[in-house]
């Protein structure tokens, strides 16, 4: 480590780093001994260089690579000016109006901060206009009694349902191909002779599934009832991630995690349902696609719609995004609660557009039409 | 993290800006960020993590640090489901069935049997066991694409990178007796896991600047006629602001180049652009944006 004499008169490494981390990186301190080493190796003639290295050594994805000349200005300044304290805090708000731009999100889950931090991110990516809107919207259509019954039913059912999806898994891939490696380590006690051979099979892989689900106000229930069934089937995805959309998109993903998920449900109802005003399926998802795409779709992703079909936005779009999305994933689920009614027709606009592009397409106004998902999974 | 002595080639590379120099030397135009972050390779043994979109050399910086520094450049390939047999190391079953065959007749304890077909002889070296044995001089690892391989693999070598060690049960610990200098690639199909980015330097490769894509272009190409050459550039830095699936990288400005100089073109009109939209345009969907787009336009 450089004896403090060798540092730059005008930056200390340290406090640069300690900097960083307050400004969401995720540098731990590890990439501050790592920066002292390469401060040394630099030989801390040139400025620039310094920049360059340290940028090196700090940030480990494109969105910190982006801020980094910002936060080391702002470091910069922060320190020319004589009554530091009082500056720093003034550039803060700045700063901080800069966070939920595009991938900053990313910085925000980065930084291993606590839940409150993240759920605070999380809902900060639309931006400041759906905060702004986010209000309060009647979804009672069950009634409570009901609701509470249906809950428990629902609860047991998925669980068991989760059960059986594991079992299914284990009993299907037995054998796939002979393990030679094994079967001439079992051969070697009698004599070289390849007598019982090994086999192996494809370890089952877990899928991904991301489920996107439309709050306008008569969605809700339904939504409700589709975040329950999903997160029941917790074990056997690797990951589930839940986004609502109307006009624009926000991960609703940690507020789920939690081991009491009827009242997290509960509470989700009272503070994120809907905004008013026309749901654009093809706008969100395009923002789902630019924003969250990379990070969430695979070839082993399961993604679900959750939507009436009511658009306001344009078909073609919905048709194009749904197009990528199709392309990236495993499989693209479209649930239409108003399938369940006797006379309906998927006609309408948006909906005719979408359905070309959807694997499958089916009703989830009940329990039921839920729990034949499970073939599908 | 163990230090190796330093090799003479390391000796002789003064600062950043040498090593700039001597990478234009070789060929690859570059900025003094990507020689910062090469530099710092060299110095700290880091690993270093290269990020950007396709087409932009960041395989291209591997094969030019293992000719700057003379040595070999070892590359592992990533892909879905690739598996440690074919990453690390895998015994010759053929092989060893053979030799079991063979010395059936010999007079030998079985202990001493398992003890040769368990041997180096048998072993199939894959690029990363390559890499830990190299004998004379560092080598460069490149691994390629690790967004491809799945997370379990990341993890794998998480253990690698830091340790630079690898045990094969048969045979015991094989330690490296040269730190190779490793250079990760991702085109971000999917975020890699923190613990792998922490270890890691990391560099993000953005699209080139006008003059920087230049200067590419002539080193790239030397024949090329300077007025081709800065209309190719100026209409694929045009194509780029089109929201495309696949925006074209600096291998496709050169492909285009390449193409127009092949059919005797001066200049690039609106023609031999519809003639050569393979090169820029890599799906019928970004081929019609592109035209609806209006390549006049763009040319001009």
């Amino acid at each position: 480590m450089p004896q403090p004499e060798q540092v730059h008169s005008a930056f200390s490494i340290l406090e640069f780093c300690q900097f960083a981390r307050k400004k969401g990186f995720s540098n731990g301190v590890q990439q501050t001994l790592s920066a002292l080493e390469a401060a040394k190796a630099i030989g801390l003639v040139d400025l620039q260089v310094l920049e360059l290295a340290l940028r090196a050594v700090l940030c480990s994805s494109k969105e910190e690579w982006d801020l980094f000349t910002r936060i080391f200005e702002l470091f910069l300044s922060s320190r020319e000016s004589t009554s530091g304290t009082d500056s720093k805090v003034g550039h803060e708000p700045r700063f901080n109006a800069l966070r939920p731009e595009a991938g900053s999100r990313a910085l925000v889950g980065l930084s291993g901060s606590d839940a409150g931090q993240a759920e605070g991110g999380g809902k900060s990516v639309s931006g400041a206009s759906a905060q702004e809107r986010l209000q309060k919207v009647d979804l009672a259509d069950v009634p409570v009694d009901d609701l509470l019954a249906l809950e428990q039913i629902s609860t047991r059912l998925f669980r068991k349902m989760s059960l059986r999806l594991s079992r299914r898994r284990k009993i299907k891939n037995l054998r796939e191909s002979v393990d030679v490696r094994r079967t001439i380590r079992r051969s070697i006690p009698r004599g070289g002779d390849p007598i019982t051979l090994a086999f192996r099979g494809r370890k089952p892989r877990k899928h991904k599934l991301v489920i996107f689900l439309d709050v306008s106000g008569s969605m809700n229930s339904y939504s409700l009832f589709l975040v329950r069934f999903a997160y029941a089937l917790q074990k056997y995805f690797k990951s589930v991630n839940t986004f609502l959309f109307s006009t624009n998109v926000v991960e609703i993903t940690d507020l789920l995690r939690t081991r009491d998920l009827p009242d997290a449900l509960r509470g989700l109802s009272q503070r994120a349902a809907g905004w008013a005003g026309g749901t654009k399926i093809g706008d969100s998802l395009r923002d789902f696609n630019r924003q969250q795409g990379r990070r969430l779709l695979s070839p082993s992703t399961v993604f679900i719609i959750l939507s009436d079909g009511w658009d306001t936005g344009e078909p073609e779009l919905l048709a194009g995004e749904l197009r990528d999305t199709r392309r990236r994933v495993r499989k693209l689920i479209w649930l239409n609660p108003l399938l369940g009614l006797e006379d309906y027709a998927p006609v309408t606009r948006g909906m005719s557009a979408a359905l070309p592009h959807v694997d499958v397409f089916s009703a989830a106004h009940n329990l039921e039409s839920l729990l034949a998902l499970e073939r599908y999974l | 993290m163990p230090t190796s002595p330093m090799t003479p080639e390391c000796k002789q590379i003064n600062d950043v800006d040498d090593l700039l120099r001597r990478f234009e030397g070789l060929g690859y135009v570059t900025d003094r960020a990507l020689a910062t972050a090469v530099y710092l390779v060299i110095k700290l043994r880091k690993p270093l993590l290269i990020e950007g979109h396709a087409g932009l050399g960041k395989t291209e910086v591997a094969k030019v640090l293992a000719s700057m520094l003379g040595t070999r450049l070892i590359r592992l390939q990533c892909y879905e489901g690739l598996d440690v047999n074919s990453a690390v190391y895998e015994w010759n079953y053929q092989k060893q069935l053979l030799a079991i065959k063979i010395e059936e007749k010999i007079e030998r304890t079985v202990e001493e049997k398992e003890k040769h077909i368990f041997s180096k002889e048998f072993l199939l070296e894959r690029p990363l066991l390559q890499s830990i044995l190299a004998e004379e001089a560092s080598p460069v690892l490149l691994i390629d694409e690790i967004d491809r391989a799945d997370e379990a693999f990341e993890a794998f070598l998480l253990e690698l990178l830091s340790d630079f060690q690898i045990t094969v049960p048969e045979m015991g610990t094989i330690k490296a007796k040269h730190l190779p200098y490793v250079i990760l690639t991702s085109n971000r199909t999917r975020e890699l896991s923190d613990a792998l980015k922490r270890r890691c330097l990391y560099h993000w490769i953005d699209y080139p600047s006008y003059e920087k894509e230049m200067k590419i272009v002539r080193v790239r190409l030397p024949g090329i006629e300077e007025e081709l050459g800065s209309q190719v550039v100026r209409f694929v830095q045009a194509v780029r602001q089109l929201d495309l699936a696949k925006p074209p990288g600096v291998t496709e400005t050169l492909d285009c180049a390449q193409s127009a100089m092949s059919l005797g073109k001066h200049r690039l009109d609106v023609q031999t652009v519809e003639e050569t939209l393979g090169c820029v345009a890599k799906s019928l969907d970004d081929g019609n944006k592109l035209k609806a787009a209006g390549i006049e336009k763009m040319l001009s």
